[in-house]
């Protein structure tokens, strides 16, 4: 297929801008033969059934696209903020970092039942592994063992029976440290016991 | 008359052999015997025997030499027979009760004395909640609230006829005013005021009765 190049005066009467008479004598037939040329093309609508139906399968639902594109694609919005609601909104935020981020310990909070759940906290940043020994657990200190949260916490979270508890951790297996968060009283050995009354 | 004979006898070794399955595999067994030995002694009179285990345990736990250990478990049971002579001065019903005693010679393991826990056995409060004024008051005392000032605050709030609630949750409101830079004594002694001016007014609606001896002896 070759290509043909038109003049620029005969491109300007195939868009509609000037007519046959505007063009000069010497690019009259040019022009015929374009407009010619331009007559041949078939205008027809071409009917593919088939191709349509998978497009449109593809494309889906107009309006569930509408939806989609409303969600996905990016677009201006506009956000006015009043500084007398600005306040608030970030007093509740800080309370809620320091309520995730406290870390005193233990933090009780009660069921119906008679148990309550229990988050154990200890900053022991040099440990390898922590434990949690109590008179709920036998004193063994590998049955509760607490997990490293990041900044050297370690962090359980268990469920114990209301009543009076004492308990210790015990760091790298060894080494039986009282809750500094929580009271302590003499263990007996000359150590002292951490005390949690639920 | 064989019956009456070989029934305490079955009993007593019941609970033997229940001590020492307790204790298998956990302590060694010169302390298994000791323990088992001063239990059985103090379930005879009465006494609950789980802190007595429970020591045993601990200190075997803590790699504690055996003597140590013994004179530990010896130690609770005399803190057990305290904690039940003070309920008995206070409360004869009370004495009876083993998680009351225990929770008495918790009080005296932190620091409050025989009196105190009569005190308390007397407040004229059902007994679930002297058990739990108990604790609390050995909770306190743990915190570093002088025992007058403790006193002061768990025999004001059982009088004043506060649920138990309300009790177990003032260790956390002392600790949480020692947070903001007073002292434990100072702490308990707002808190008292407070639940004093609660009992003025009177125990809420079928809560409490009113107290036989309205101001607590003072500490010695």
């Amino acid at each position: 297929m070759s290509k043909r190049d038109f003049h620029p005066l005969v491109k300007q009467l195939l868009d509609g801008d000037i007519t046959i008479a505007d063009l000069p004598a010497e690019l009259r037939s040019e022009g015929e033969e374009a407009l010619r040329l331009l007559a041949a093309v078939d205008r027809r609508p071409l009917q593919l059934p088939e191709v349509t139906a998978r497009v449109m399968a593809t494309i889906g639902d107009p309006s569930r696209r509408k939806f989609w594109r409303r969600v996905i694609e990016p677009r201006e919005i506009r956000i006015r903020v009043r500084p007398w609601l600005l306040a608030p909104a970030l007093a509740a935020a800080a309370a809620l970092v320091l309520w995730l981020g406290r870390s005193g310990s233990p933090a009780p909070s009660s069921d119906l039942s008679g148990l309550v759940t229990v988050r154990f906290v200890l900053s022991a940043p040099d440990a390898h592994d922590v434990g949690l020994a109590g008179t709920f657990n036998q004193w063994d200190a590998s049955a509760t063992p607490l997990v490293r949260t990041g900044a050297g916490l370690w962090t359980a979270t268990i469920t114990l029976p209301a009543g009076e508890h004492q308990y210790a951790f015990v760091v790298d297996g060894e080494r039986w440290v009282p809750d500094p968060a929580a009271p302590a009283v003499d263990d007996g050995f000359g150590r002292r016991n951490s005390v949690l009354t639920l | 008359m064989l019956t009456s004979l070989a029934l305490p006898l079955a009993l007593l070794l019941t609970q033997q052999q229940s001590i020492a399955d307790r204790l298998a595999g956990r302590v060694p067994p010169d302390i298994a015997a000791l323990a088992t030995e001063l239990a059985t002694d103090a379930a005879g009179r009465g006494l609950p025997i789980d802190p007595i285990i429970q020591k045993a345990i601990e200190g075997s736990a803590k790699r504690v030499p055996a003597e140590r250990v013994g004179a530990a478990m010896r130690l609770v049971v005399t803190q057990l027979d305290a904690a039940a002579g003070g309920l008995r001065d206070g409360n004869a019903a009370l004495s009876a009760d083993t998680v009351a005693i225990a929770a008495g010679a918790f009080a005296l393991t932190a620091g409050l004395s025989g009196r105190d826990i009569a005190t308390l056995a007397r407040s004229g409060s059902p007994p679930a909640e002297v058990i739990v004024g108990l604790r609390v008051a050995g909770t306190l005392v743990a915190l570093g609230v002088p025992a007058s000032e403790t006193m002061t605050l768990v025999t004001g709030t059982l009088q004043a006829g506060r649920p138990a609630g309300e009790l177990l949750a003032l260790p956390g409101r002392v600790q949480a005013e020692v947070a903001k830079g007073v002292t434990p004594a100072q702490a308990a002694a707002g808190l008292a005021r407070a639940a004093a001016a609660q009992a003025r007014r009177g125990p809420p609606p079928g809560r409490g009765q009113p107290p036989p001896h309205p101001t607590p002896p003072p500490h010695p």
